[in-house]
């Protein structure tokens, strides 16, 4: 048997190799970031109004003020919690029934008509309703979870009915074990869209919380704020808070970001280990 | 390994109505040889090889194995079917977690076989790292290091180049020479057919009938591709696989 003549060392330069690849689009996003600011500012003045629109200097001391003042914390903080909430319970029962749906396609017709409705309800309408049934600091977490509830259970549910049935039936042909095939099929074939479902559920979740917040103004959060500040004519504060928003939101996907990329590394570390170390190196 | 009377029959939407893949189907398989399955796309080759390995019931009729032949069974696929996300190592070793629960001998057990199919040093890699030779590779190894009676194999080599192909026919083969299992070998590939064959099964239909059949009693170290004694192998086969008409016109040769 002739043994091929590439290297038999795993070669761990693929990752930096895409990585090099990368940098004129780092520059791209960094010079159309530049543009934009320069497009704000020179709008800012040319209309020449603080209460239309304030510069990027005005907006950026604004912000200062809102972080120095004591609530901001605990505006911002609800806010968070009121979102994480909203998102945690999605991930959980999302991907539940979404496993349900995958698996038993009686369940998944059954879910049918509550998620096309669910899809195709405005935002507001849900807030506004909720509004009715509920009191001011559960609307936004109310409205988020039919928002992004069945962004999850899509994403779960469509990738347990794309599993691969070739390597389903190399399982059961092997003999692997309920465990076994959970561990190493099912739990691997689903990850993917677990995160990217997890991911896609955050994003909403951010934008329905501060909406809902907007038109409940409970006493603490990001969404109250933004009411005040846009009822007081405060412009500057309105960019300001939804700088606020943005950055949160930035913040999530860069934590998925993160994420995605340890697990990568992770996963090749994990495969580069697991060989019993008797034949020597 | 004895299939008699075997009946199966799937509902096709073309037709509208159940096709029969078999009827009253009947083949006897030696232990301990390969007998290779060939015959025309859709004559229910893969049908077959999943009637066996207990994927698909049959209707009516039965498949029974020698005592020696009942256990689990090894299956090459056309693809490697290989874990994406596990090495090289764990696609090997996991079939073999469970009738091996000691895991030196089945550490070493999985780096024998890797070893034999020449992928020694590569137990580290990810499947999407190797070629897709390698991958068949690790696909022969895991046939055979698992603890089978019996090995079914759907043109596990077909997609790839001659030399490769040649060359996994004889990793194969050197395996199998170790310890004989009743195998199944479907191909369309003549030369490959005469090279591995103990017994050559040329199937027709559908339904399936066997068309001809005919063993190989030549000793297999001393199969050369090409020479006069299989070219005469091969051209039966050739000529059985091309006449014209043959898909309608076999039924009276049957079992």
């Amino acid at each position: 048997m002739r043994l091929s003549t590439s290297s038999p060392r795993p070669d761990s330069n693929s990752i930096h190799c895409s990585k090099d690849r990368q940098w004129p689009r780092h520059l791209a996003v960094a010079a159309s970031c530049a543009l934009l600011l320069c497009l704000w500012q020179l709008g800012a003045v040319l209309v020449d109004a603080r209460i239309i629109l304030p510069g990027p200097g005005t907006v950026l001391a604004s912000l200062v003020g809102l972080i120095s003042a004591p609530p901001f914390s605990l505006n911002v903080g609800m806010t968070v919690a009121r979102a994480l909430e909203s998102f945690l319970i999605i991930v959980v029962s999302g991907t539940l029934l979404g496993l349900l749906a995958g698996f038993f396609p009686v369940f998944q017709a059954a879910m049918s008509p509550l998620l096309t409705v669910l899809k195709a309800t405005p935002v507001m309408s849900v807030i506004l309703l909720a509004f009715i049934w509920f009191s001011s600091g559960t609307v936004p977490i109310f409205s988020a979870f039919l928002m992004g509830f069945p962004i999850m259970f899509i994403q779960i549910a469509q990738s347990v009915a794309g599993m691969d049935p070739a390597l389903e039936q190399m399982c059961r042909i092997y003999g692997f074990s309920p465990s076994l095939r959970l561990r190493h099929y099912v739990l691997p074939s689903l990850l993917p869209a677990l995160v990217t479902g997890a991911r896609l559920t955050l994003s909403m979740v951010w934008k329905v919380v501060v909406a809902a917040e907007v038109l409940t103004v409970p006493r603490h959060g990001i969404g109250s704020r933004l009411q005040m500040a846009q009822v007081n004519l405060e412009t500057s504060d309105v960019l300001a808070w939804t700088l606020v928003a943005v950055l949160l939101t930035a913040l999530g996907d860069l934590f998925f970001d993160v994420l995605l990329v340890t697990g990568r590394r992770l996963a090749l570390f994990r495969a580069r280990r697991t060989v019993p170390s008797r034949r020597g190196e | 390994m004895r299939i008699t009377h075997l009946t199966k029959s799937y509902y096709s939407a073309d037709a509208g109505a159940c096709v029969p893949v078999f009827h009253d189907f009947s083949l006897s398989i030696p232990v301990q040889s390969i007998m290779v399955i060939t015959g025309p796309s859709g004559c229910g080759k893969t049908t077959l090889l999943h009637l066996v390995a207990g994927l698909t019931a049959p209707d009516s009729g039965s498949i029974v194995r020698e005592p020696s032949e009942t256990g689990a069974v090894s299956y090459l696929f056309q693809e490697p079917r290989l874990l994406p996300w596990r090495n090289v190592f764990t696609n090997v070793e996991l079939p073999l977690r469970t009738s091996m629960p000691d895991k030196g001998e089945r550490d070493a057990k999985v780096l024998r076989f890797l070893s034999l199919v020449g992928l020694s040093g590569y137990e580290a890699y990810l499947p999407s790292e190797l070629s897709g030779g390698m991958r068949q590779r690790v696909a022969i190894a895991r046939a055979f290091a698992y603890p089978s009676k019996l090995i079914l194999l759907d043109e596990p080599f077909q997609s790839l180049d001659v030399k490769l192909r040649h060359e996994l026919l004889q990793a194969f083969l050197s395996l199998w020479g170790e310890e004989r299992r009743t195998t199944l070998y479907v191909t369309h590939d003549i030369p490959e057919a005469v090279l591995a064959a103990d017994h050559v099964c040329r199937l027709d239909g559908p339904p399936a009938t066997v068309a001809d059949q005919f063993p190989i009693p030549i000793p297999r170290m001393n199969r050369v591709p090409g020479s006069p004694a299989l070219s005469q192998f091969e051209a039966r086969l050739y000529d059985g696989l091309t006449r014209p008409g043959m898909a309608q016109g076999a039924q009276g040769s049957s079992t």
